[in-house]
């Protein structure tokens, strides 16, 4: 979050805001610490039933969005370090994606790393059943949990799992309210060495220059 | 003593019948829209899940009305033909099947059986918004308590960042 809020100083007078959102179940309890001791002066909110990667459907954090000042996506859910404290695990330099972002704020829709209507539908849609079930099964799995029932919200996190298995945040939620090993037979560290490993944990953002095309059409 | 053991049979047999009509009627516990409510009578039979109308309101602020399954502006038309899939009539009352309104509008439903407890997701008009590249609203609370909406954020460009403490 400092990295952040270093990012926002220089960016936050060419009409900028940075919103960012804590996918905590626990809320205030775990994210307040973080939020206290960074003290961002961008707008930084608490989302307990993860909304927003409900609403967005992200798999994993930290996850960046850009939304235009129309309101309108110009890049979907990737990566988004701001630092390389990450470094060792994901593999991934954060400059490339900050200067995409640098990049944006500038030149706005003229900027190479905003993509085509297409591509974003692409990006962003999902359709498949078993993904749009298991946002439910995890929501059961909160509410359980928030109504000190740990012991039935267990199954439904397992299924939420097993319906949407690139769900980091479901593993990593799931787990972190719970002795994993006891009641998942599996650790975090276990499951990113089962996919492949801690380089293949986050795909890197897609930001070879021309990676984006836009579509060619004038702009009026 | 015949007339005893005729009475204790009776009895026997009453308490029966109260046992299974208390049976259809159970609790429930609803949640619609991340909001919690609490029916006290309501009729699971199937998998089905049926609350009376005035739950339904109660519930998800959706009213059955001539139309259809309404809210605001926003009305979902039951198709006639199966109409008996989600209202009937009993005691008095006229029940509505949730569970079936949910495939109707596409929601996902997670059940848990042990705790009745029933969550239901988003309905597809809820989640069309990506297809419009429309950036989904929301509104959500700052560390104070105080809520923010990201269409507050409109004519700025946003950054919208997911993080979490785990």
């Amino acid at each position: 979050m400092p990295g952040w809020q270093a990012i926002y100083q220089q960016l936050k007078d060419k009409n900028f805001e940075i919103v960012s959102v804590a996918q905590d179940t626990n809320g205030v309890k775990d994210a307040g610490p973080w939020i206290t001791a960074a003290n961002p002066t961008y707008t930084a909110l608490i989302d307990e039933k993860h909304l927003v990667s409900k609403l967005y459907n992200m798999v994993n954090v930290p996850t960046g969005v850009w939304i235009d000042e129309q309101g309108k996506i110009v890049r979907p859910n990737e990566v988004a370090f701001v630092d390389d404290r990450f470094k060792n695990f994901s593999g991934l330099d954060s400059a490339p994606y900050l200067n995409a972002l640098r990049d944006w704020i500038e030149k706005g829709d003229k900027s190479m790393y905003t993509m085509s209507e297409e591509r974003l539908r692409e990006k962003l849609t999902v359709n498949d059943p078993n993904i749009i079930l298991a946002a439910a099964e995890f929501g059961l799995g909160e509410h359980l949990y928030k109504s000190e029932h740990l012991n039935e919200a267990i199954p439904h996190f397992k299924e939420a799992q097993r319906l949407n298995p690139k769900s980091w945040n479901y593993k990593r939620q799931a787990y972190a309210l719970s002795d994993s090993k006891r009641d998942y037979g599996t650790t975090f560290m276990d499951e990113v060495e089962k996919a492949g490993g801690s380089k293949v944990y986050y795909p890197p953002p897609d930001l070879a220059p021309g990676a984006a095309p836009k579509d060619k059409k004038p702009q009026w | 003593m015949k007339s005893r053991a005729f009475t204790c049979v009776l009895l026997l047999f009453l308490l029966v019948a109260c046992v299974s009509v208390r049976g259809e009627e159970t609790h429930a516990t609803i949640i619609y829209d991340d909001h919690e409510t609490k029916i006290s009578s309501a009729n699971e039979d199937a998998g089905q899940l049926w609350i009376t109308t005035l739950d339904l309101k109660r519930a998800t602020n959706f009213e059955l009305k001539s139309q259809g399954v309404c809210r605001n502006e926003l009305c979902f038309p039951v198709p006639k033909a199966r109409q008996q899939e989600f209202v009937r009539k009993s005691a008095g009352k006229t029940w509505f099947n949730i569970v079936a309104f949910a495939g109707l509008v596409h929601q996902p439903v997670a059940h848990d059986e042990a705790l009745a407890t029933w969550y239901f997701g988003l309905r597809s008009d809820q989640r069309q918004g990506l297809s419009s590249l429309v950036a989904p609203d929301f509104t959500l609370p700052d560390l104070n308590g105080k809520t923010h909406s990201l269409s507050d954020f409109r004519g700025k460009k946003v950054l919208l960042l997911t993080w979490a403490s785990w």
